[in-house]
């Protein structure tokens, strides 16, 4: 199909083609990443990618780009403080991409910009194991030869100098040449690459949560007013903002379909998800790195880093965050590996005027399932999820079929709002979603009402002081209401 | 309505039928004649007297007495239940104290409680039924008893205040609910301890929300969030029955959970609101660690309750020390919002604090009512209100320990039976596993 062109305005996505994933639209990259990573039996990481990095002698990529950063850091700046984008700056429409976080939505996402738009290439990899890393490369490098990428004029152009590997790699993406980066870590460390990403003026593509405790998100938050100060464009992994019968149905509640919103309800309930065993020889920073699904501070926990999609919707609709949280939630007896998170979760959001919502997600197999999002208004209700509004859909199946796959659409809209010169921010939306789910979990693991400036304002850091790889990190405790202090 | 004028309406109405079965079950037959002649339900002499047998003699039960002994007059206690003799003891003493009171020898009210109608064990809801000075039961035990209560006291035809809540599983209700047509045929007065439908504040409220003063209802909330239910104690070394009941708080089968025993309260409240009660409910909720003597029971619910046209409303509760407490109900009206227990729509409050002190104590006045609706002989029934509000905490309660949505007709026709059929203090009672989300079956 003929790709968007640059100059096109941009307004609803809906154009392109492309199958959208209705529900669940997390489980398809996730599934991907296990059966990339788990079942396959070339198993790339990270057992092997330890004794591999033990047995090389050269200096690490991640080590040697890191000298480079300073003066990367220091160009980008100038251009920003010109106010021109960093895209313009360079001179050229070409989106050089930088990807930090090569796991199977990092990979996915990278996918998805090279189907996005024209003239995009991939010029950086940067992991902190070598295993995705080289996964990533290879799965990139085939996905290039596909009809549709080629169609766009788009590459991966990678070599062994651009791939950085090591809790570093993403100051070595920043200092390549791309000037568009796609952040998809774990979402611990998303403040960090923001706030350096933001200096270091390059394009955002963040993948949602951007935080996961409070001073997460307050360097978010200065890292977007940054980002507005010398106009870079940034958009969120929440896809749903992208999403054509997500963006029409919104587009019609706040147009008054059901009249005034007085409550509403969001709900991820699903079943258990992966964990992965800790391999020989890791530290416990690596482990829990790799693992990283059971720890708060590189997860949030499941409300932070799964559910948030759908509190995003909630804030989207009431056009507003909440101003407090009671929350209740626990850990179901579980299987190790599942380090102390919950497994679920269930909030009453309290929004201004004393319209409140229920919130609900869960990991348990063998329980009641459902994802999605209900408003309720002063003259009707809305399925968003299901784009119902008073009992009619507004789309067929067919229709539907016909939308662009909203994680493609995502950078679709990115990459125009650049070469437009009209810079998406969405780091403002997806940090308050972000807290808006921290702020849940924190009032479930203390048992307290949460406000939402305690929420912000919160002390609790929990990113490991000097962060090193090979780290000693002790296993956290499960928090219990009434007895876990808020902080 | 309010609650005066519906008691007007209940003294303006006859029924022949009504008043026969009231002269079977009670011996007050002048009572009967005062109403015939449309004169109004005041105590007449004596010879209408209400006498109280109260099974369960904890606290809850001897306040209950003692509520009954402060609602009208001609009311006396005539004998006493309990499972224990400490209880029942304490109970006899402390409501022999209280009749001295002055209030209550001005309204005409005793105890009679001679040592032959005091019972002790798990056949003492027998004998005090079939004593036939009773013509009244105060059933005030540990509700997993209740539905057999209720079905032995209308089978002999007795009038009934009933604690909430009624029961503790699916069987248990539909014993229950088999009770209250039985008690209908048979013109028996039942009123049930969920006291706000007594409450004069809550009456007009929710007499406001039904005139519109928030439109149609579309949602609602309600919460029952507190400290942690200290266990009580048992002698070590006391066999399964005997510690279980002392502690009863802490198991399914006794109290059906505090999301039944307690948060019924706040349900109900709900069902009242839409006067109807939830076609399906998704729970979650656990049990933070806890003392283990305390039996397997969870300290924490949240409950998504749907009722009909897809309106929702959400139910949490939890008795869990240093959190976040509140207790109350909350509605929402396509045109505004009503918090329940503070009687305030809109924002605005409908009493202040100086007129809310002048409002009669539910607890009593839940009594004053059932009685009049005996005396003017258009007996109460408010079995099938409480049943279905006992059920929709024990559907909540299904849905949290088994992780399944739980649909009205799957609570109703459950064949988890948790109460044994014949129960002996020598029953075997191991303490069941706490119900674990996603592995729980739903019976």
């Amino acid at each position: 199909m003929p790709a968007r062109s640059a100059s096109k305005k941009k307004s609803l996505p809906c154009q392109g083609r492309g199958r959208v994933r209705l529900v669940c639209a997390d489980e398809p990259p996730v599934l991907a990443y296990l059966t990339g990573y788990r079942r396959g039996t070339d198993f790339p990481y990270p057992g092997e990618s330890l004794k591999m990095s033990k047995a090389n002698t050269k200096p690490s990529a991640s080590r040697r780009d890191f000298l480079k950063t300073a003066t990367a850091t220091a160009s980008a700046a100038v251009a920003a403080q010109l106010s021109l984008p960093a895209v313009h700056a360079a001179g050229s429409d070409v989106i050089k991409v930088g990807l930090i976080g090569c796991g199977g939505r990092g990979t996915g996402a990278a996918e998805n910009v090279l189907s996005a738009a024209p003239n995009v290439k991939i010029v950086a990899l940067g992991d902190v194991f070598e295993g995705p890393l080289k996964h990533c490369r290879e799965r990139l490098t085939k996905f290039a030869q596909s009809n549709r990428v080629k169609q766009l004029g788009n590459s991966v152009e990678l070599s062994d100098s651009n791939c950085y590997q090591g809790l570093d790699a993403y100051k070595g993406v920043l200092s390549s040449e791309a000037n568009y980066v796609i952040l998809a870590t774990p979402p611990g460390f998303r403040p960090i690459h923001l706030e350096a990403a933001v200096a270091a003026g390059k394009t955002i593509f963040t993948e949602k949560p951007v935080g996961v405790d409070g001073p997460g998100i307050r360097k978010v938050l200065k890292a977007y007013e940054e980002a507005l100060n010398k106009n870079l464009a940034i958009v969120a992994g929440t896809q749903r903002r992208h999403q054509r019968a997500y963006l029409e149905t919104l587009k019609k509640i706040h147009d008054g379909a059901i009249g005034d919103l007085v409550g509403g309800r969001a709900y991820w309930n699903q079943t258990t998800l992966w964990k992965r065993d800790r391999q020989k020889g890791m530290s416990d920073a690596a482990y829990q790195i790799y693992n990283w699904y059971a720890y708060v501070w590189l997860c949030g926990d499941h409300i932070v880093e799964q559910h948030i999609h759908n509190l995003d919707v909630l804030n989207w609709a009431f056009g507003t965050h909440p101003v407090k949280a009671v929350g209740m939630g626990y850990r179901v007896p579980r299987d190790k590996g599942y380090g102390a998170i919950y497994n679920f979760f269930a909030i009453d959001y309290e929004y201004p005027k004393g319209v409140h919502a229920l919130s609900m997600c869960r990991q348990i197999t063998g329980c009641a399932n459902e994802v999605g999002e209900y408003l309720v208004g002063t003259k009707g209700m809305c399925h968003v999820n299901a784009y119902n509004i008073n009992g009619k859909g507004l789309f067929t199946r067919k229709q539907l079929d016909t939308h662009t796959d909203p994680y493609v659409q995502e950078h679709t809209d990115l990459i125009a709002s650049v070469r437009s010169g009209k810079p998406l921010n969405e780091l403002k939306t997806v940090a308050e979603s972000t807290l808006t789910a921290i702020m849940g979990r924190m009032s479930a693991y203390t048992g307290k009402a949460i406000t939402w400036d305690m929420a912000l304002n919160s002390k609790e850091n929990t990113y490991p002081e000097g962060l090193t790889l090979d780290m000693s990190l002790p296993e956290p405790e499960v928090p219990t209401p009434g007895k876990t202090k808020f902080v | 309505m309010s609650k005066i004028t519906q008691n007007s309406a209940r003294r303006t109405q006859n029924s022949q039928a009504t008043r026969r079965d009231f002269l079977k079950t009670t011996a007050a037959a002048s009572a009967v004649v005062a109403t015939q002649l449309g004169l109004p339900a005041v105590h007449a002499a004596g010879s209408d007297r209400i006498k109280v047998g109260l099974i369960g003699c904890g606290n809850r039960g001897r306040g209950a007495a003692e509520n009954v002994l402060s609602s009208a007059s001609g009311v006396q206690i005539v004998a006493l239940g309990d499972a224990f003799a400490e209880p029942l003891k304490n109970a006899c003493e402390l409501l022999t104290k209280f009749v001295q009171r002055q209030e209550i020898k001005d309204r005409d009210n005793t105890v009679d409680l001679p040592e032959s109608r005091c019972f002790v064990g798990l056949d003492a809801y027998e004998k005090v039924i079939r004593c036939p000075e009773v013509n009244y039961v105060i059933l005030a035990t540990p509700p997993g008893f209740r539905p057999i209560h209720i079905e032995a006291a209308v089978a002999a035809g007795k009038n009934i205040f009933a604690e909430k809540p009624v029961a503790v599983d699916g069987p248990g209700i539909r014993k229950v609910l088999a009770a209250c047509e039985e008690a209908k045929s048979k013109g028996l007065a039942i009123a049930a301890g969920t006291q706000r439908r007594h409450q004069r504040a809550y009456l007009e409220t929710l007499q406001r929300i039904r005139d519109g003063a928030i439109g149609e209802l579309v949602g609602g909330r309600c919460y029952w969030n507190t400290n942690t239910n200290t266990k009580r104690l048992a002698k070590p070394g006391t066999p399964d029955v005997a510690y279980q009941i002392r502690n009863w708080y802490g198991y399914p089968w006794l109290s059906g959970d505090h999301i039944v025993e307690q948060h019924v309260h706040n349900l109900d409240v709900l069902n009242w609101a839409f006067a109807a009660h939830p076609v399906a409910v998704v729970g979650m909720g656990y049990r933070v660690p806890r003392d283990p003597g305390f039996g397997p029971i969870f300290n924490f619910f949240a409950v998504d309750l749907e009722y009909p046209k897809g309106i929702h409303a959400l139910s949490m509760c939890r008795q869990i020390s240093y959190c976040a407490n509140e207790i109350g109900e909350y509605l929402v009206g396509t045109k505004g919002m009503c918090h329940v227990n503070a009687f305030e729509i809109n924002g605005k409050r409908l009493y202040t604090d100086k007129e809310k002190r002048k409002h009669p104590n539910p607890y009593v006045q839940e009594h004053t009512d059932l009685i009049e609706s005996i005396r003017s002989g258009k007996p109460l029934n408010e079995l099938k209100n409480v049943a279905e509000s006992t059920l929709t905490a024990i559907m909540g309660r299904m849905s949290a320990y088994t992780g399944k949505r739980v649909t009205w007709e799957q609570a109703l026709n459950s064949k988890e039976q948790l109460m044994p059929d014949s129960l002996t203090w020598d029953t075997p009672m191991p303490v069941p596993p706490v119900a674990t989300p996603g592995k729980t079956p739903l019976v």
